[in-house]
């Protein structure tokens, strides 16, 4: 079992200071990184070279982007609805750092680790909704709030199948974890708990990937429909609604809407990692080497689709979330249910 | 592993503090945009975004009454999953085959059924039709 900071430091605010330094560089990092590797990637698809002048192959040119961003004004238009205008960006950004600071990368150290961790990274992952219709119904902009409210329904509905189908692997985490040894002894292992996940599929040595290819299929693409990629990115199409919710959103504003984009994408991909892939396990390299491998693996492949498929229409959207993704989640989960019940 | 709740709520302190400390450096980011980056306004400026025509009236309208019968349709399902969650956790606590197992799996089956009943029901009335 991975030991959480609180652990190593028992000085709580030592241990908040390294652990908040900890994810907020990550997400920084992470976030430069892959606004550089998505234009380098669509470049790719399209046979274009990308961002090529700033530094090598256009490695710094986010950078520059950011310091930019910082130096641009904050255009607050008329007509606002002022507390929630100016809270939505914060609503949007702030959950997104504690759900980063929720995942096991490591079999030996977590920055936290709680018993109901797969609840948590879910009501965090709910908040993006939430801010998102702040923002969109506080701009006083008719494009701003027909995307929020598309950006909702979206997300609501695509949360009954990303949910369900995960319950499927919290499932089978009971069943394979009934001897589950951690720290010495042997115990039930929790399908709640994050590392318990990925610790059961490190001991087993079989990922749940290969047990549950089903629920892998629907998780992904409600990750996909969560963080509002395409082909799901309706909220923000930009030929019919300009930016959707952030469209009266500029400067660093707007920059935290994209900070939080990018890491929900980061997030949606760990998570997946985590129930799927095997979280840290993996021969020869270190844990955490794995875990981030698998994960840029799966961004990679969100960036992939992205820019293969073209945005589906928001009725067949909402048909293929309610007529083909919630029943067959449901289906998944009660088969799990029966064959972990007679095996 | 924390047993008692003193020790679990301590779990979750990291946590909270992460996200007000998350809140202070987003506020912190814009205060210092703030700072560093022009503040015109003008009447123009200041107007909301409608493809470069003035804008028309107020944004908030009434909407497409769809978006409730999902939400409402959401909250459906919603409550359902709230009551999954600790079915699933500790459904495999109950042993393979026993008595209890059988029992435990058959009272999931019946409250699932009616929320695959209510599904059939919403379907067939045309919720989930989008046109």
């Amino acid at each position: 079992m991975p030991r959480t900071l609180l652990d190593i430091f028992p000085n709580p605010l030592i241990a908040v200071g390294i652990g908040i330094t900890a994810v907020m560089t990550v997400l920084s990092v992470n976030t430069l990184f892959c606004i550089w590797f998505e234009r380098k990637v669509s470049a790719w698809i399209q046979l274009r070279m990308g961002p090529m002048e700033v530094g090598f192959h256009g490695t710094m040119q986010t950078v520059a982007d950011m310091v930019k961003l910082l130096g641009k004004q904050l255009v607050t238009p008329k007509g606002i609805d002022k507390p929630l205008y100016h809270l939505a960006p914060i609503v949007v950004f702030a959950p997104v750092v504690a759900a980063a600071s929720l995942m096991p990368f490591s079999e030996s150290v977590a920055i936290t680790n709680t018993n109901i961790g797969l609840v948590l990274v879910f009501m965090f992952g709910g908040f993006a909704s939430i801010g998102i219709f702040m923002g969109g119904w506080g701009s006083n902009n008719k494009y701003a709030l027909l995307g929020a409210m598309r950006s909702v329904a979206q997300n609501i509905s695509y949360e009954i199948p990303l949910i369900l189908s995960s319950l499927s692997v919290v499932l089978l985490v009971g069943a394979m974890g009934r001897e589950f040894a951690v720290d010495g002894g042997v115990i039930q292992a929790n399908g709640m708990n994050l590392a318990h996940i990925t610790g059961v599929q490190a001991q087993r040595g079989v990922w749940f990937l290969l047990l549950q290819p089903l629920a892998f299929i629907i998780f992904f693409i409600a990750v996909l429909a969560e963080t509002n990629r395409a082909p799901f990115d309706i909220p923000e199409a930009e030929s019919e609604l300009i930016a959707g919710f952030h469209t009266e959103y500029s400067g660093m504003r707007f920059g935290l809407f994209f900070f939080a984009e990018f890491s929900n994408m980061f997030i949606g991909a760990m998570v997946a990692t985590i129930l799927f892939l095997g979280g840290w396990d993996g021969p020869v390299l270190p844990g955490p080497a794995w875990f981030f491998l698998k994960t840029y693996f799966l961004v990679f492949c969100m960036m992939w689709i992205r820019w293969t498929y073209p945005r589906l229409r928001f009725d067949q959207l909402m048909t293929f979330a309610w007529g083909i993704l919630v029943p067959l989640s449901i289906l998944n989960l009660l088969i799990t249910a029966f064959l972990v019940k007679v095996f | 592993m924390p047993t008692t709740l003193a020790l679990e709520l301590i779990d979750y302190l990291p946590i909270t503090i992460l996200v007000m400390m998350a809140a202070t450096f987003a506020i912190a980011n814009l205060v210092l945009t703030m700072i560093i980056g022009p503040s015109r306004t003008g009447r123009t400026k200041e107007s909301t975004y409608e493809s470069g025509m003035n804008p028309i009236g107020t944004a908030r309208k009434r909407f497409n009454v769809r978006f409730y019968i999902i939400a409402m349709t959401f909250l459906l399902f919603d409550v359902e999953i709230v009551f999954l969650y600790p079915w699933a956790a500790t459904f495999t606590n109950t042993s393979t085959g026993s008595e209890n197992a059988s029992i435990y799996l058959a009272r999931v089956l019946f409250f699932m059924a009616t929320t695959v009943i209510a599904y059939i029901y919403g379907y067939r009335k045309g919720v989930f039709k989008f046109d």
